[in-house]
């Protein structure tokens, strides 16, 4: 489906997302409306995740943890809702579309030079790419460019490869069988976003690092 | 499949959106609540440090006041040893000393009732021997050895004591004075007519005499005369000698 405003091109990856952006508000509210010291099951489950989270960011990114943590976790969430929603009948992955895939590239390419500069300025932070050499450079440049890049294609070719061999195996063996495809469909769900997110947080973590490491030295 | 620009930006715009719906409505308030928690928990163990070191203060000077209680118990349990053992041997002595003496004054009454069992055992010989000697002498005795003792008794008559001669002429009876004579063996008349005059001559008084026979006397006589007894035979002269025996050994 494809909605044209006055340019502005609507299709289904903007309105799932959307979708997802509103389920996900509402159970943002619903959840954490009254929260508690002594925590239900529920507040335990979403504290839970976010505990979990923060763990994996603080394995990386001691330092700096908490700052990158409302980006690196809404990535881990959206992604696996957003790969997991093509389980629902009628309904397509989000990340299936090469525009969003690399929507999110993007930002996390932004990201990473946004988080840079906060922590070490923009002198240092761009002195980084000339070390150890300035020879360097033109690699370092060549770096950010693929590793956004595939960051993209990854996430958009496995996606996007998973739902069509379901449907070709709908297609080809009838109802039943593209379950196992289904099952495969919901672990590679689950790695790619997990992928994709730890892999932001390595680039964001070494870009707000490695700089540290180096005054260190 | 295509790569849409509109989309493209759409979705940055819409995940800028998302961080920051779910930094508003989920994580702070999360981490809120998770920092509110691990504060409420380190205050929690930091309270039970506390309550430990307390707890560990109070133990460790629990232990100091059961050391010296200990130690205390220990000194009063020496003392009372030591006050046990001299009040032991205090009791002991004291009934040592008494025992002692029970068995000093048992020792004396033992040996005091020997010696009365022995008196009045040498008692009882001494009156057996005066019974033996006068079953042994009863029939060896003859009216002559009563006469031969009538006439010792005449004959010893002026050495009676002063005193007796006295208390008889002090008599004054109304009458004639009684006078009983007692004999083994019946008296010839030459006998009892000595004997009433001397006894007229002793008391100076009329006298009335009157003779009986006593076999018990064995041989001689015995004479009452008012208190007066004057003894002149063989029964009396062996108790006699009894008694002196036991007089003698008494002293």
């Amino acid at each position: 489906m494809v909605i044209d405003v006055t340019g502005i091109v609507i299709d289904s990856a903007i309105l799932t997302t959307w979708g997802i952006m509103a389920v996900l508000s509402i159970f943002a509210w619903l959840t954490t409306r009254r929260l508690e010291l002594f925590p239900g099951a529920i507040q335990t489950c979403v504290e839970g995740i976010i505990a979990a989270i923060d763990e994996a960011i603080l394995a990386v990114a001691p330092d700096h943890g908490r700052q990158i943590l409302p980006f690196i976790a809404s990535l881990w969430i959206f992604l696996i809702i957003a790969n997991l929603v093509s389980l629902i009948p009628g309904l397509h992955s989000p990340t299936r579309e090469i525009s969003v895939t690399s929507a999110l590239a993007v930002l996390v390419f932004l990201s990473v030079h946004w988080f840079g500069i906060k922590t070490h300025g923009l002198k240092k932070y761009l002195h980084h790419y000339l070390t150890p050499s300035p020879i360097l450079l033109p690699f370092h440049l060549i770096s950010e460019f693929t590793r956004t890049l595939a960051l993209a294609i990854r996430l958009f070719g496995n996606i996007m490869s998973l739902e069509m061999a379901a449907m070709l195996i709908l297609l080809v063996a009838g109802f039943l069988a593209p379950i196992p495809i289904l099952m495969l469909h919901i672990i590679e769900a689950l790695v790619q976003a997990y992928i994709f997110g730890m892999l932001a947080l390595i680039y964001l973590a070494g870009a707000m690092q490695s700089q540290q490491l180096n005054a260190q030295e | 499949m295509e790569f849409n620009v509109s989309t493209f930006v759409l979705e940055i715009i819409n995940f800028l959106i998302l961080i920051w719906i779910l930094q508003r409505l989920f994580y702070k308030p999360l981490l809120a609540v998770i920092a509110k928690r691990k504060d409420f928990i380190n205050q929690a163990l930091a309270d039970a440090e506390n309550l430990k070191l307390q707890a560990e203060t109070l133990r460790h000077d629990y232990e100091n006041r059961l050391k010296s209680w200990e130690q205390e118990k220990q000194s009063a349990m020496q003392a009372l040893q030591a006050q046990l053992s001299i009040e032991k041997t205090t009791q002991m002595q004291r009934f040592q000393d008494e025992l002692e003496q029970a068995r000093q004054s048992a020792k004396a009454a033992q040996a005091l009732q020997q010696h009365q069992w022995e008196q009045q055992l040498e008692r009882q010989a001494l009156q057996n021997a005066t019974r033996f000697a006068a079953l042994l002498l009863k029939p060896t005795v003859t009216p002559e050895l009563e006469a031969h003792l009538c006439q010792l008794l005449l004959e010893q008559w002026s050495s009676l004591p002063e005193a007796c001669h006295t208390s008889f002429k002090n008599m004054k009876p109304k009458e004639a004075l009684p006078i009983k004579i007692s004999s083994a063996f019946p008296l010839t008349e030459n006998l009892q007519k000595s004997l009433q005059n001397q006894l007229e001559a002793l008391v100076a008084h009329p006298i009335k005499l009157s003779f009986s026979i006593e076999p018990d006397l064995i041989a001689g006589l015995r004479i009452d005369l008012g208190a007066w007894v004057l003894n002149a035979n063989l029964q009396h002269e062996l108790v006699g000698f009894a008694e002196l025996v036991d007089a003698s050994q008494s002293q």
